[in-house]
Order: C-alpha cells, then structure tokens, then sequence
C-alpha cells in the first residue's frame, strides 16, 4: 500500500496546487487505486494518505481515536518539525489555536468564541456586512469593466468584515493582509516573507517564525488596549475570556487573533475568487445564476466544494485503529485531503463540473465532527450578501487573462483572477 | 391551537433545524416536530448527534 512516488510527490508538493490539474489527477488515481495508502518520501515522515469522503468523516467524528495535535497538524517536512521543535521547547506547532488542540482544552477554547460566530448572532451584522459588500461592488463598477477580481475584490472584502469583528482598525488591514499571505503563501515565492523559492528549510520556519512574532507583537498592544477598554469585538472577548477560571495561556491567545486574523477572511476570499472564476469561464452557468437568484445559496455551496480552499488538515492516531479495512498504527500520521472528498465519484454526479444548481452538494470543505469550521456561517453569509447585491448589477462576466493558484499545499486558493465584465 | 414550530441547535456547530420547514433532503418532511426526528439522526454540518442539539430562540 506505499503510492507510487510521482503520485505521493504530487500530494506534497505545493506546486501541484499551484497547477490544479496535477494535484487532482493524483487524487483521482488515489481514489480509484490506492484510497488510504501511505506516502514514503524522503523529506517527511511517513503519512497515510486519506482521499475517500467517507473515511474522511469517520476519521473525523473519531476525535479522540484521531488526534490534531499530537504531531504537526499540517504535513510539515522532517527537517522543518525538527526546527519547529528545536525553537518551542519540544512542541511541533509555532502557534496553538483551535486546529492545534485537542480535548478537553479544545472545547473549552471553542466555546469560548463560538456564541459569537451563531447564526442568531452574526445576523445583528448583516446590514453592515451589506453595506461594505455595495462599497465593494462600487469599486468594482469604478474600475470601468476590467479588474483582477481577486487582489481587487475577494481578498479585501472579507478582509475588511472579519477585522472590524476582530476589531482591527482599516489602518491595520493592508499588514494583517500581507502577513496572512506569508503565512498560508510560505512555499509560493511571489507571497512568501523572503520573495524567494524555498530552498532551505529551516530559512524558511525562520520566515513564519518571523511572521508569527509580527502578528504576536500586534495583538500583544491589541490585550492591553482591550483589557483597560473592553469594546463588543471579538478581541476583547480572547483579551478577557476565561478558561477554567484563568486567563487564557499567552501562547493561546495569541494564537486564537492569529486564526481570527488569517482564517477568518483567507478562506472566504479563496471560494469568493474561485467562484467567480469558474463563471467567468462558464457562460452557461452564469446565465443559468442569473436567471434565478435563488439559486444563490447553492452555487455559493458549489463554490466552496469547487475551490476548497483547505487542502489538508493532519490527524495521528492515538492508538492502533482500522479504516477501510486498513491497519492503523497509534502514532502514524494522516492527511485527510478535503479537496480529494469533494470530488469523490461516488458522492458528488460528475465531480469535475462547476454546476451551479448542484444538490444534494454534501462537501466536506469545512471539515466534520468536532473541529468543524467556526466561521462557516459567517463565511456563507459574507458571500451570500455579496452576490445578492452583485448578481442583479454584472451583467456579464468573462475572463482577461489567465487566473493563477498560488503555490501552497494547506490554504490555497487563486492569486489573481482577471476579468471583463458589464454591469447594469 | 397547536403548538408553535420551535428551532433546534446543533450544539457543536451552530447549525439550526427548523421544526417548520423539516430537512426535506435528509428525509425529514417539513413540520416534522423535534421528538418525532429519529434517534439516530446527526447534525448534516458535522455529524454530532441529537442528543447534542438545543432549543433556541431565533
């Protein structure tokens, strides 16, 4: 059951999501030949490969058979988690947020925000979120009928909601921007800290090293500021939350801006460009959208399957265990490969077609169980709300140039997407 | 008069069922009242199960 090499390199390699195509044939091949098989390569520790749906949500109810953060929770090479250990004092993970975690501190955690990412309660915000949608899509109608429509629209919008969330002055959001990109971008040498290819290692856990400290020292002044003026943000709920009757660890809380900061609008501006992406280049799709607005919330799900913008989450087995049939070992290392779920021929009619009336559309992009996404109804609303003001003003839309992913085998998602379009 | 239609919670998640309008696509028809869901029913956002929803005020 070990893949073949070329197979497993393409799994790894953050080029092969860069090129799409490359990634998907290989967990094509994976899903039809090999479904849990195990990559052995020479820059990481051995890792099973999980590609079927199916057993990704088995392997994800299972919480406390399947571990996040007994190893990296990220496929990290060999020499990195080394380096990462070297510089926490033995742990493998720079920061410890809520993917790191597991019981009984992840629930504690969650709860800990969770009230405020509710449908009953971001629903107070719509209307804002409206009104900095129609700014957006002003902008958009400025820029006279061309525009990159992810650098100019999908990476700021979300960016914009989250921080007044969080509550990160405008100010601030250009740097917040930036050092998400180097943080989720840190193999792609056009967003990576050093602007250069990685060719070292262990410069390059320097370089998120350095990113983390960057945020770190941020959202140190934003717990003192929210401490002495406690405001209705989200910052001051992690500034003066309790766990178990004390403040939250200073690594915790760090952690849990940074996910806020980086997640809360990287993900959402991934689907947002990758959608309208994949009607730029589907005139038939587009006018099927158009026609029926209704059919907003379903292409909004079809775009979220489509683009996935989170590659991989990595489990560890805490104790021997059996999937499909499969040995498992306690301590052998998992990547669950959501992209790979999401185009599973045996759950999703014609998986490789963009259909914006897709259902049933049971993706599992935000992930299952207990770590499933916290902002993913937010994250719906956010784009909802856009396309409910966009959709009745573009009239037309098709591609200026050729959209590119970045290079990234964790968060991915397109880097620039080009358009001509017509508005009403 | 009968009861009104109430809403229910998943408690991991967020994700809401609403008596009124059922879950069609999961086999539940519409108006389907939260004792009358099946015991094996699991949240369709996460998989946590009914014993783990709440009532709530939407």
């Amino acid at each position: 059951m070990i893949i073949p090499t070329e197979v497993a390199q393409s799994v790894a390699d953050p080029k092969a999501y860069a090129d799409d195509k490359r990634a998907h044939d290989a967990f094509t091949w994976l899903r039809k030949n090999m479904p849990l098989g195990r990559a052995e390569l020479d820059l990481f520790d051995p890792f099973w490969v999980v590609s079927k749906h199916a057993d990704i949500l088995e392997i994800e109810r299972q919480n406390e058979l399947f571990h996040n953060g007994d190893r990296a929770s990220v496929l990290t090479p060999k020499e990195a988690d080394r380096k990462v250990r070297e510089m926490m004092g033995g742990s493998p993970h720079l920061v410890r947020s809520l993917v790191q975690m597991d019981n009984p501190d992840h629930m504690k955690y969650r709860r800990l925000t969770q009230a405020w990412f509710l449908p009953q309660n971001i629903k107070k915000l719509e209307n804002r979120i409206r009104e900095i949608a129609r700014s957006f899509i002003d902008r958009m109608e400025d820029k006279g009928g061309a525009c990159d429509f992810a650098r100019d629209i999908a990476f700021l919008y979300p960016l914009h909601v989250i921080m007044e969330i969080l509550g990160v002055p405008e100010v601030d959001e250009p740097m917040m921007l930036k050092l998400t990109q180097e943080l989720f971008g840190s193999a792609d040498p056009e967003l990576n800290r050093n602007k250069k290819a990685v060719d070292d290692v262990a410069a390059n856990v320097n370089a998120v090293a350095a990113t983390v400290a960057e945020f770190i020292a941020y959202f140190n002044k934003m717990t003192a500021d929210r401490r002495a003026n406690p405001r209705d943000d989200v910052a001051s709920v992690i500034a003066n939350g309790e766990i178990d009757g004390k403040p939250l660890g200073e690594l915790e809380a760090m952690s849990y801006y940074i996910i806020v900061a980086t997640a809360g609008h990287d993900t959402t501006s991934n689907t947002t460009a990758g959608g309208m992406w994949a009607l730029a280049e589907s005139p038939s799709e587009f006018a099927k959208l158009k026609a029926n607005a209704e059919l907003i919330p379903l292409y909004l799900e079809e775009s979220i399957r489509w683009v996935t913008p989170v590659k991989h989450f990595m489990r560890t087995a805490t104790a021997d265990a059996t999937v499909r049939g499969q040995k498992i070992a306690k301590g052998d290392w998992m990547m669950l490969s959501y992209p790979s779920g999401n185009r599973d021929e045996e759950v999703f009619e014609e998986p490789f077609k963009f259909k914006v009336d897709r259902s049933p559309n049971k993706h599992i992009a935000f992930g299952y169980g207990a770590h499933v996404c916290l902002g993913q109804h937010l994250g719906r609303m956010e784009m909802r709300i856009l396309w409910e003001e966009l959709l009745p003003r573009l009239k037309s839309v098709e591609l200026n140039g050729k959209p590119r992913w970045m290079e990234a085998n964790f968060v991915c998602g397109p880097k620039t997407v080009p358009i001509r379009y017509t508005m009403h | 008069m009968a009861e009104p239609f109430k809403v229910w919670q998943c408690s991991n998640c967020g994700f809401l069922y609403y008596e009124a309008k059922g879950l069609p696509e999961e086999g539940i028809p519409p108006g389907t009242r939260w004792a009358d869901v099946p015991e094996g029913f699991e949240c369709p956002l996460c998989g946590f199960a009914k014993r783990d929803f709440e009532m709530v005020e939407v």
